[in-house]
């Protein structure tokens, strides 16, 4: 998996691109919880090519709402792709994440 | 959100309604405890199989899991998905041969619960049955294959019974034991009604009867990434595995296996326009 982020004033974004698994989780944890900090407790995830996320995938995103919402803030999933939606849907998790569209390519963190 | 993909549109369909068409095509995926890997599984596979536009049916065989894996599945009611529900766990062979002879496919596929052969490498091996093949088999040995994360033990297992299956066998094959391969319907009901072996070898013994019966075999290279949580113990099962072989070999030579009763009329020349389409247009 391809993990980008683009720092900028005041933001930062993040995509994710390609399967996002078991293999990936340790790589996308050390890159999302360097981007916390005092004004920056919601993530902004771009998934738009992400091809697919297993069980470890979402227990890793499950366990970053969880830091943001600690921290008071939230995850927002941006322009999730077919798969990730449906798998979203079918674990019953897409109710714990605000999904966004935007046309941008890249999210932002704020 | 936005406005749905076609994709997606297709899914809602799939998962809502009931096919008024035969399927055209049938994925098989046998299950054993597979509580935390099958519904990102199915979401894969139902979202490619949906933006093919064809008609498909999802079986998933249980292996007599005691987990909650058949809930979990049966409380989808999905119209066009099938749960076979086993009652004790017969072994990966049992349950994938009752998924295949419940099919009613054009198109047969066999896949694991574990997306570890991620479900877009299925067009690739279709374009081999349009060719006129009756069985493909997705190969993480074969030149092109892109195998990650596989252990070394397991790679060292897998090259020494390959060897062992070449030369004892005179399978030409490469890889028996990858857990995505495709059949035609004719095929997989002469195959699958033939085989005996319920555990994991059920694989090699599938592809000799195939040899057997002069079906066209063709291997196809796949990407492949091991999916971490696996059920299997590696170093077991390969074990069982050289005592399968010596019990298929038996069993041929003492003619147990009807070939001929079961070998399929003949196949009639390719009728692409009969079988899903492989040079499809996504949506």
């Amino acid at each position: 998996m391809r993990i980008r982020t683009e720092s900028g004033i005041g933001h930062t974004a993040v995509s994710l691109a390609g399967r996002f698994d078991a293999h990936e989780t340790a790589a996308f944890r050390v890159v999302v919880d360097a981007l916390f900090g005092p004004d920056q407790a919601t993530v902004r995830l771009d998934l738009s090519n992400v091809v697919f996320v297993d069980s470890s995938a979402l227990a890793e995103l499950l366990r970053v709402q969880k830091a943001a919402r600690a921290a008071g803030g939230e995850v927002v999933l941006v322009n999730v792709s077919d798969p990730v939606r449906i798998i979203l849907e079918l674990t019953e998790l897409k109710q714990v994440f605000t999904l966004e569209t935007t046309p941008q390519t890249a999210s932002t963190l704020s | 959100m936005s406005a749905e993909s076609g994709t997606y549109q297709a899914y809602r369909t799939w998962v809502t309604e009931k096919a008024t068409v035969r399927p055209l095509i049938s994925v098989v995926i046998p299950a054993y405890n597979e509580e935390w890997r099958i519904l990102p599984t199915i979401g894969a596979i139902a979202t490619h199989m949906c933006s093919r536009g064809e008609p498909w049916e999802l079986i998933i065989a249980d292996d007599g899991s005691t987990d909650t894996t058949v809930s979990l599945l049966e409380d989808l009611r999905f119209p066009n998905m099938t749960v076979l529900v086993a009652a004790r766990n017969a072994g990966k062979g049992d349950a994938v041969r009752r998924g295949m002879l419940a099919a009613r496919g054009d198109v047969i596929l066999f896949a694991d619960a574990d997306q570890s052969t991620p479900i877009e490498q299925f067009d690739r091996l279709l374009d081999k049955i349009n060719a006129g093949y009756d069985v493909v088999v997705g190969s993480r040995a074969a030149d092109g294959a892109t195998v990650s994360s596989k252990s070394a033990l397991r790679k060292v297992l897998s090259r020494g019974l390959n060897l062992i299956v070449r030369g004892g066998f005179g399978i030409s094959v490469s890889d028996t034991q990858c857990g995505f391969k495709l059949f035609t319907a004719p095929a997989a009901r002469s195959l699958f009604t033939l085989q005996v072996i319920d555990g994991f070898s059920f694989d090699l013994e599938v592809i000799y009867l195939a040899g057997r019966l002069g079906l066209r075999t063709s291997e196809v290279p796949v990407e492949w990434i091991d999916a971490p949580g696996s059920t299997v113990d590696a170093a077991k099962v390969s074990l069982q595995f050289l005592a399968d072989l010596a019990r298929i070999k038996v069993r041929d030579l003492r003619g147990q296996y009807p070939v001929t009763a079961h070998s399929p009329a003949g196949r009639p020349a390719p009728s692409p326009h009969n079988l899903p389409r492989s040079d499809r247009t996504p949506r």
